[in-house]
């Protein structure tokens, strides 16, 4: 190895992941301190709207569940690619992109009804904490509905079938999109009941 | 005046502190000399010269590596023990049950400063006696502020939301100066503090004179047409005299303005005719202070500074 | 000195394309890392100017007691500006453009892992730039200073816009410099030239890689922070407004975790420079390779365990001070034993004072004395009295503007010839260092006693107190100074490029593989590599009958 002298181009789909993973982890970071602000305040305010009284973990519960569906979802739509399956990869993508939506829907339905109970972002401090956090997963789920889509749509071509690395990547984000989502449900819809 | 530094110190609480920072300079002034003097060393004695072989390629020595950084770590043990004496003598742990002597509140951009036992009111200067551990509560009213006079010991960040104890004293009569040391704002630099140690019985004197109210028997014309204005213009809105309005908060206390050194904490020294220039025009003397420039006439300027200058 | 020869069975790479499309294009299109670097440092270089005209205001207005020259709305911004514009507009991107361009070019790559995100990262830089000065044109720049306490950031007492420029400016500038730290760490993890072990790396390549995790893990936190601020200012939130229940310490918290890698982040690729240069010209090989490479191991682990030590004086209480002062002392070491590493190198050498080597020296004293100010503070019952002081400001131009200038000083004329195909006037460079080791010293060593004696920082002006007019006056004089020196330094990269002496592949008779191409290198960086199979391949093939290798390093 060591009398060699030409250089090499590993192959494209490992530095797609690698990126990937690490750009997951600044993530991570980045939500671990919208975490943090959230549990700081949590219990803070006697009065006003809180988790407690102004959540429905039941509900969000039941999304939740086809959140994590989608994670489901989009791990056999990798293992179907892999194997060369591409009608059951379209199947399994659309699958998550659906289940993705529905959760959104779910979200939405959520903020509408806070909005109507006049429980906002500046209402009080759960408001202010419990949006934020919230809405900048909701963000992530929506960049990562787009990815998805774009994936979808070009599954259906021939030329420009979507390559193994980026299938990977993008579900590689999918996944840690769901996964963030089991953090937050759990410290701001089920800890709120205990 | 001096402003007075860590480094003279005038109080049993800013003396450790001088002591650790003498022993911390003089181990930080030795290690600079030692890697100056070896980089200096090297520089001369290493350079290259024409014609002389090429250097020995040394790799490291594991050892050597090593001590080099164990030594560091024990003196910095030392160093840390000595932090930790220094800490408890410059901070004394406050009791449960030990009630604060004193509130002081930071507001943009002047101190608030209230006796909890006489309810003397002050504003940036206070007195305190020689001798007496005073139990300081720090509050904000606004922004973060800090309380620094350095000859008396730490500094105390006031945060909103987040009081402080700190502990004041003074062993010898003087005026110590102070200063605002966190970024509060437009005026963050003339948030000047004077702390006036004296014996206990010109303390005392001082409180009592604190708390009367000025009289208003010897008062000119001028004065008392002063008077008049302060209450039609609505100063005590924001400014309370003893006796004749209630304390707002909003701006310091005036029941004894003249006998104050400083005018607006610290930029100006308080004279009849700094008070009269801060009058005409509040803004010019303190950019962004929250005293508005109220278009006062000539004349208006004169009877309110004849009646301040009557609040001893 | 001999040329790099060629090696038996070598394969060529293939010939760069010609490109046909005009100049300006080529450049604002560009995915090469090279050309992106250079683009990077000259973004630095700019907003250095800027930096560097803001702090020459802010000394003409401290010059005198009671200055008017600047009102202290004014002031405040200028200060503010300054500060965000030499740490994020500065420091960092020219420590960024100088590892883009470096980094393949030693690892023996050819181009960046993704070179699109390169360009991505890059361009967000400028416009991230752009965004944070349009602010004074858009009611007034930021001034809550650069790490903007909260409630003073809030809307209640910073009504203008420019802290909202701030917030948003930093998020953009934030997500650059992680989608470059992305794009670093991939290369050097997936782009080693066959030979080029982790263990062989560069130690600039390898601080370098350490950096960019720290970036990965603490400007999220920032990007965090200011989101919540911006919800607060824009949307009516309630996170840092003391008023209804926020909390002014969770910010400090916040930015400091942030914060406190970020001045290692800063000085890291500085110390990784340092580690070039002086071997380099003291034709030895690093004193120590493994201990450097584990200490800087070591600083970026505890660099996120110290972050209160900026907070001493906010009430924590004892037993939290205790902690992150030890902390804070035990971070000196990895630190400061560096020194003695680079000290090591140059002992038993045969030293070239190039301009290079003068700063790199330079460096090695300024620092120290940055450094044990900064143990100081760890004392912190000295913190308690000199904290958000001159004494503090002194300190902290020390490690940011002895240590990282200085060393980035020394790295430019060190790799100018590489990177531009011509050497910087020697006797140009030697009058810049001097002068600016005299204007430096003469504007911060005195803040050490300004401080001492009782000056806050952050102050628009001062009371005519003994010593402070003085004092500051000197600090004036040394600040001009420093400009002189930076005149110099610039009208010496201008006479270079306009006809400057040629460089060649190795001006330097260095070791490692930038230095094994062209000055400066083709599209693709390297026609031919040299076997890899130590950390010095250049030394090796100059030294036959004593490679590294033999010595199993």
């Amino acid at each position: 190895m060591d009398a060699e002298n030409t250089i090499e181009q590993f192959a494209i789909s490992d530095e797609n992941r690698l990126a990937m993973i690490l750009f997951v982890i600044s993530e991570a970071v980045f939500f671990l301190f919208l975490i943090i602000a959230y549990v700081f305040f949590h219990g803070a305010e006697k009065t006003g709207p809180s988790a407690a009284n102004s959540l429905n973990p039941w509900k969000t519960g039941a999304f939740t569940v086809a959140l994590l569906s989608s994670s489901f979802t989009m791990w056999r739509a990798e293992k179907s690619y892999t194997r060369g399956q591409f009608h059951a990869f379209r199947n399994w993508l659309a699958a998550t992109i659906a289940l993705g939506a529905i959760f959104m829907f779910g979200q939405g339905r959520e903020y509408l009804g806070l909005y109507r109970a006049n429980v906002t972002v500046n209402r009080n401090l759960f408001g202010s904490s419990f949006f934020t956090l919230t809405g900048f997963h909701g963000l992530h789920v929506i960049l990562g509905l787009i990815a998805l889509l774009v994936l979808f749509a070009l599954a259906f071509t021939r030329s420009e079938r979507p390559r193994e690395s980026a299938v990977r990547t993008i579900a590689l984000y999918w996944h840690f999109v769901d996964w963030v989502w089991v953090v937050i449900f759990s410290l701001v819809y089920l800890w709120a009941v205990l | 005046m001096q402003n007075g530094s860590p480094f003279t110190p005038a109080s049993t609480l800013a003396q450790p502190i001088a002591h650790l920072f003498v022993v911390v300079g003089m181990v930080m002034i030795a290690i600079l000399l030692l890697v100056t003097a070896l980089v200096l060393y090297a520089s001369f004695r290493y350079r290259y010269r024409p014609g002389a072989r090429e250097p020995h390629q040394e790799f490291g020595r594991r050892g050597l590596e090593i001590a080099w950084t164990v030594a560091p770590l024990i003196l910095l043990v030392y160093i840390f023990t000595i932090t930790v004496h220094a800490m408890h003598r410059a901070d004394p742990e406050v009791s449960q049950n030990r009630l604060p002597d004193m509130l002081i509140v930071g507001h943009q951009w002047w101190w608030e400063a209230r006796y909890l036992d006489s309810h003397v009111l002050a504003a940036n200067e206070i007195h305190i006696p020689t001798g007496k551990l005073f139990l300081v509560r720090l509050e904000s009213a606004d922004v973060i502020h800090d309380w620094w006079v350095p000859q008396l010991g730490r500094k105390m960040d006031a945060v909103p939301g987040h009081p402080n104890l700190f502990w004041l004293e003074a062993d010898a009569p003087g005026t110590y100066l102070g200063t605002c040391a966190e970024y509060c704002g437009a005026e963050h630099a003339w948030m000047r503090i004077r702390v006036i140690a004296e014996p206990q019985v010109a303390f005392e004197g001082w409180t009592a004179q604190q708390l009367a109210i000025p009289s208003t028997a010897a008062m000119s014309a001028d004065a008392k047409d002063g008077e008049k204005l302060f209450q039609k213009l609505t100063c005590s809105n924001c400014h309370s005299v003893s006796g004749f309005t209630q304390d707002t908060g909003v701006g310091p206390n005036l029941t004894h303005i003249a006998g104050r050194e400083t005018l607006a904490a610290g930029v100006r020294t308080n004279t009849p005719e700094n008070l009269a220039k801060w009058l005409a025009n509040p803004q010019a003397v303190k950019p962004e202070s929250h005293m508005p420039n109220f278009q006062l006439t000539n004349e208006q300027v004169r009877y309110l500074t004849a009646y301040l200058e009557t609040l001893q | 000195m001999s040329d790099v020869p060629v090696t038996v069975g070598a394969q060529t790479l293939p010939l760069t394309k010609r490109e046909h499309t005009s100049s300006m294009l080529r450049w604002v299109a560009t995915v090469d890392h090279k050309k992106i670097g250079i683009m990077y440092l000259v973004t630095s270089l700019i907003f250095f100017a800027a930096g560097g005209i803001e702090a020459l205001l802010m000394r003409i207005q401290l010059a005198v007691p009671g200055n008017s020259f600047l009102s202290p709305n004014a002031y405040n911004q200028i200060f503010t500006m300054h500060g965000t514009t030499m740490i994020f507009l500065v420091a960092m991107p020219v420590l960024t453009g100088m590892a883009n361009y470096l980094v393949p070019l030693m690892i023996g790559a050819k181009d960046v892992a993704l070179p699109r995100m390169n360009a991505l990262s890059l361009w967000l830089l400028v416009f991230g730039g752009l965004f944070l000065y349009f602010s004074f044109l858009a009611g007034g720049a930021p001034s809550a200073g650069w790490f903007s306490y909260a409630p003073l950031s809030e809307k209640a007492y910073s009504s203008s816009q420019g802290l909202d420029y701030y917030a948003l400016g930093l998020f953009i500038l934030g997500i650059g410099s992680i989608v470059a730290a992305i794009n670093l760490i991939a290369t050097i993890i997936l782009f080693r030239a066959p030979g080029m072990s982790i263990r062989r790396l560069p130690l600039f390549v390898w601080m370098v890689l350490i950096t960019q995790f720290l970036i990965l893990l603490a400007l999220p936190a920032l990007n965090a922070s200011l989101s919540m601020l911006l919800i607060d200012r824009l949307l009516n939130a309630h996170f840092f407004v003391t008023a209804s229940g926020g909390s002014a310490l969770l910010w400090q918290h916040f930015f400091w975790a942030f914060g406190h890698p970020e001045v290692y982040i800063v000085v890291l690729p500085a110390f990784g420079m340092i580690s070039e240069v002086i071997p380099v010209f003291s034709g030895k090989v690093i004193y120590g390779y493994e201990f450097v490479a584990a200490s800087t191991v070591a600083i970026a682990v505890l660099s996120f365990l110290v972050w209160a030590h900026h907070m001493f004086a906010v009430g924590m209480g004892h037993p939290i001070d205790t902690i992150f002062a030890i902390g804070s002392m035990l971070i000196a070491v990895p630190t400061g034993v560096k020194i003695f590493n680079w000290i090591a190198t140059m002992w038993g050498g045969a030293i070239r004072f190039t301009t290079a080597m003068l700063f790199a020296v330079g460096f090695l004293v300024m620092f120290t004395i940055g450094g044990l100010s900064g143990v100081s503070f760890a004392a912190f019952p000295i913190d308690w009295q000199v904290t958000d002081t001159y004494y503090l400001v002194a300190h902290l131009h020390y490690v940011l503007f002895g240590g990282t200038i200085f060393a980035v000083s020394s790295g430019i004329y060190y790799w100018f010839p590489k990177i531009t195909g011509r050497l910087l006037s020697e006797k140009f460079g030697k009058a810049h260092f001097w002068i600016m080791l005299v204007g430096f010293n003469l504007t911060f060593f005195d803040q050490h006693f300004l401080g001492i004696i009782g000056m806050p920082r952050r102050v628009f002006t001062y009371p005519n107190l003994p010593g402070w007019g003085t004092m500051n006056m000197i600090s004036t004089i040394g600040a001009f100074i420093m400009g002189i020196a930076v005149m110099l330094f610039l009208w010496n990269i201008l006479i270079t490029l306009l006809q400057g002496e040629i460089a060649g592949d190795n001006p330097w008779n260095a070791w490692t593989l930038e230095w094994a191409t062209t000055s400066p290198p083709p599209e693709e960086n390297f026609e031919l590599l040299p076997p890899i199979r130590s950390r010095r391949p250049l030394w090796d093939l100059a030294h036959p009958e004593n490679p590294d290798w033999k010595h199993g390093r």
